[in-house]
């Protein structure tokens, strides 16, 4: 296992356009991304957790190179990857995969699973042989608890819960180090739900693969994480060891959030004391000044709305960006 | 017991398509209270949009109901017999609200005057009462500077304030029972809580019973009464709320409960339930859920009766039996 993190991301930043540019007006823009920094370990799950327009799936397709990023660096075992391309980045694209939130609409309805597993191992020249294309497969739709049978199938015949396994299973084929889940089990039942976060569980244990977990509901983010970060408007308000951000939340946000997350005991739930925040998701495309939670903050002071709090370290290995949170 | 509002007696749906006539739900009965909140949960195609669907008497061709009768305080509104259900009932005396509020509401129309419209058909109020009413109901459901808002369009609000708009539209005929098909599955958690906390607040200020449908347990335990658990197109149990997740009777239950992450502990291993729900074509003769069950014998290939247990019903030969724990060892 080598010395450097799986993945080091600084400062990244994403514009999206928002109307071209014409002679005499200069293009507007959507900053999606700001100023984002983490790291992930070999063999670690660090969660991603924010609200609709916070940014998360954007920092997910940015790593791995399908949007283009507008600032910082992205650092991929060790080696600078912000700016490689072609065939460099062709081979890269090898070892850092992706898992989608909708299993009904990420697999080619007209293709079998087999031939779907097995095209990641064609496209990079892996698999020498149909032969050995085909024993790879098999081997790999054994490893996610498919049927014998599945590689001869097509999705429509196989459930949500099944087609995820299959995503998970193509993910898998070139041997990545990296994979980026975004959402992958929002589309499922609860039944369904836990046998995907157990298995994934089971292959990063397995196979030492980092995830980078993106998802909104936070139940499921403390269960499989080992650090979570929370975005808010395209900035990572706190990131911290699992338990540490649950059980002692420093910024405003990230306690607001846990305390809407309903909790399935009723007892508990009833009793629970809500920070029910007035205001709406914050508009991206106009983000307020300052610190992009203040609107919406109960503790929000004149130094709030003129400068943007930066991502400090509160308590060992829990950073938060709050002005005026654990000084 | 509090008086009975809405009852409904072996429920059956079915809906021909081109592979079969498929049973989405087979022999449903339920009460709702007044003032009370009983939650409908289920997973995906387990019945319980096409249930509350049915109540409402919205299910069309090619879905028929081929059993059973719903009855409004005694006044049959579907089922055998009823040609047409007794008017101003449904839309007025039982109203709903769905999970996207964006699609419910007309693009081309003024809030102000989709809810103007409301009021005229079920207050009878005209011209500037009209509109007084209708700002006074989006005071109601919390949006500010109701005036203003009124000559806005569906647009300029968020998930979270369209979602206040269908509330207050679905509360402008002073209905007595609210269904509410996952009405904060589509919006962000922290706006869900703001929804929820309305939900709660109207509840008590109007008495209004509420059906509410849901696959999240949490809302479930924040929000409702009682519980009924629907799987593969009936109920499998029934209860109060504090029972139901405290001592859950059946496996099926159970499995639910302990597959569902709790944010306060997260060690333990989820309890997965093996296996998917089966297809409604050809429903399973015995317990539906037998394939999947950690404890299921011989007797579970007969169908399964609803027995009551102490605050409610289950229907299970096997029930109380610690299915999971059982089944790990």
């Amino acid at each position: 296992m080598s010395r450097h993190p799986t993945l080091s991301v600084s400062g990244l930043s994403v514009d999206y356009p928002l109307t071209s540019g014409g002679l005499f007006r200069p293009a507007r823009t959507v900053n999606a991304v700001d100023g984002v920094t983490f790291d992930i370990a070999p063999g670690e799950t660090l969660g991603l957790v924010g609200e609709s327009g916070s940014g998360k799936t954007t920092v997910g397709r940015t790593i791995l190179r399908r949007v283009p990023s507008s600032g910082g660096r992205i650092q991929f075992e060790g080696r600078d990857i912000t700016d490689v391309d072609g065939a460099a980045l062709r081979k890269l694209r090898a070892r850092m995969q992706i898992v989608l939130q909708d299993p009904y609409t990420s697999l080619n309805p007209r293709m079998k699973i087999g031939d779907i597993v097995a095209e990641p191992l064609l496209v990079h020249g892996l698999a020498e042989s149909s032969d050995a294309a085909r024993h790879a497969v098999r081997q790999l739709l054994d490893r996610v608890g498919m049927p014998a049978d599945a590689a001869d199938r097509y999705p429509h015949s196989f459930s949500g819960g099944q087609r995820q396994r299959v995503g998970i299973a193509r993910a898998l084929a070139l041997k990545p180090s990296l994979i980026v889940a975004d959402e992958p089990v929002s589309a499922l039942d609860v039944s369904v739900r836990a046998q995907v976060v157990n298995l994934m569980q089971d292959l990063q244990r397995e196979l030492g693969i980092s995830y980078l977990f993106i998802a909104h509901d936070l139940a499921i983010v403390r269960h499989i994480s080992h650090r979570v970060a929370i975005m808010y408007a395209g900035r990572i308000v706190e990131i911290a060891p699992r338990n540490d951000l649950y059980d002692n939340p420093v910024h405003p946000y990230t306690e607001a959030l846990l305390s809407a997350v309903p909790v399935a005991n009723p007892k508990v739930q009833r009793a629970r004391r809500r920070i029910v925040h007035t205001g709406d998701t914050v508009d991206i495309a106009n983000p307020p000044s300052g610190c992009r939670f203040h609107p919406r903050c109960p503790l929000a002071t004149d130094q709030c709305r003129q400068a943007s709090p930066p991502l400090l370290v509160k308590a060992p290995g829990h950073l938060a960006a709050c002005w005026n949170r654990g000084r | 017991m509090t008086e009975t509002l809405l009852e409904i007696d072996d429920l059956h749906v079915a809906f021909d398509t081109r592979a079969g006539v498929v049973q989405a739900v087979r022999g449903v009965s339920l009460t709702v209270g007044r003032g009370e909140t009983l939650g409908l949960v289920g997973e995906s195609g387990s019945g319980k949009s096409v249930t509350a669907q049915a109540m409402m008497g919205l299910i069309d061709v090619p879905g028929r109901i081929s059993g059973g009768t719903v009855r409004w305080c005694g006044t049959p509104l579907v089922g055998e017999g009823v040609r047409r259900a007794p008017r101003n009932i449904w839309g007025r005396e039982i109203t709903m609200i769905f999970q996207n509020p964006m699609t419910s509401l007309n693009p081309l129309m003024t809030i102000g005057a989709q809810l103007q419209e409301a009021v005229r058909l079920h207050l009878g109020l005209r011209g500037a009462a009209a509109r007084t009413r209708a700002a006074d109901l989006l005071n109601a459901v919390g949006i500010s500077g109701a005036a203003r808002r009124l000559d806005q369009y569906p647009h300029e609000f968020s998930g979270g304030m369209r979602q206040r708009v269908m509330i207050a539209m679905a509360i402008a005929s002073e209905p007595r029972l609210l269904i509410a098909d996952e009405p904060t599955t589509a919006l962000d958690v922290t706006i869900q809580a703001q929804i929820l906390e309305l939900l709660a607040e109207l509840q008590s200020q109007l008495g209004l019973s509420i059906i509410l449908i849901t696959h999240d347990l949490g809302i479930v335990a924040g929000l409702c009464h009682r519980v009924a658990v629907m799987y593969a197109g009936q109920i499998v149990e029934t209860g109060a709320v504090d029972t139901m997740f405290e001592q859950p009777a059946h496996p099926y239950t159970q499995g639910l409960i302990r597959s569902t992450p709790l944010l306060d502990a997260c060690d333990d291993r989820l309890v997965a339930i093996d296996g998917t729900p089966p297809g409604l074509l050809i429903p399973p003769a015995g317990c539906a859920f037998q394939p999947r069950c950690p404890v299921a014998t011989a007797p579970c290939g007969v169908p399964q009766v609803l027995t009551p247990t102490g605050t409610g019903a289950v229907a299970c030969c096997r029930a109380g039996i610690d299915a999971w724990k059982v089944g790990a060892a």
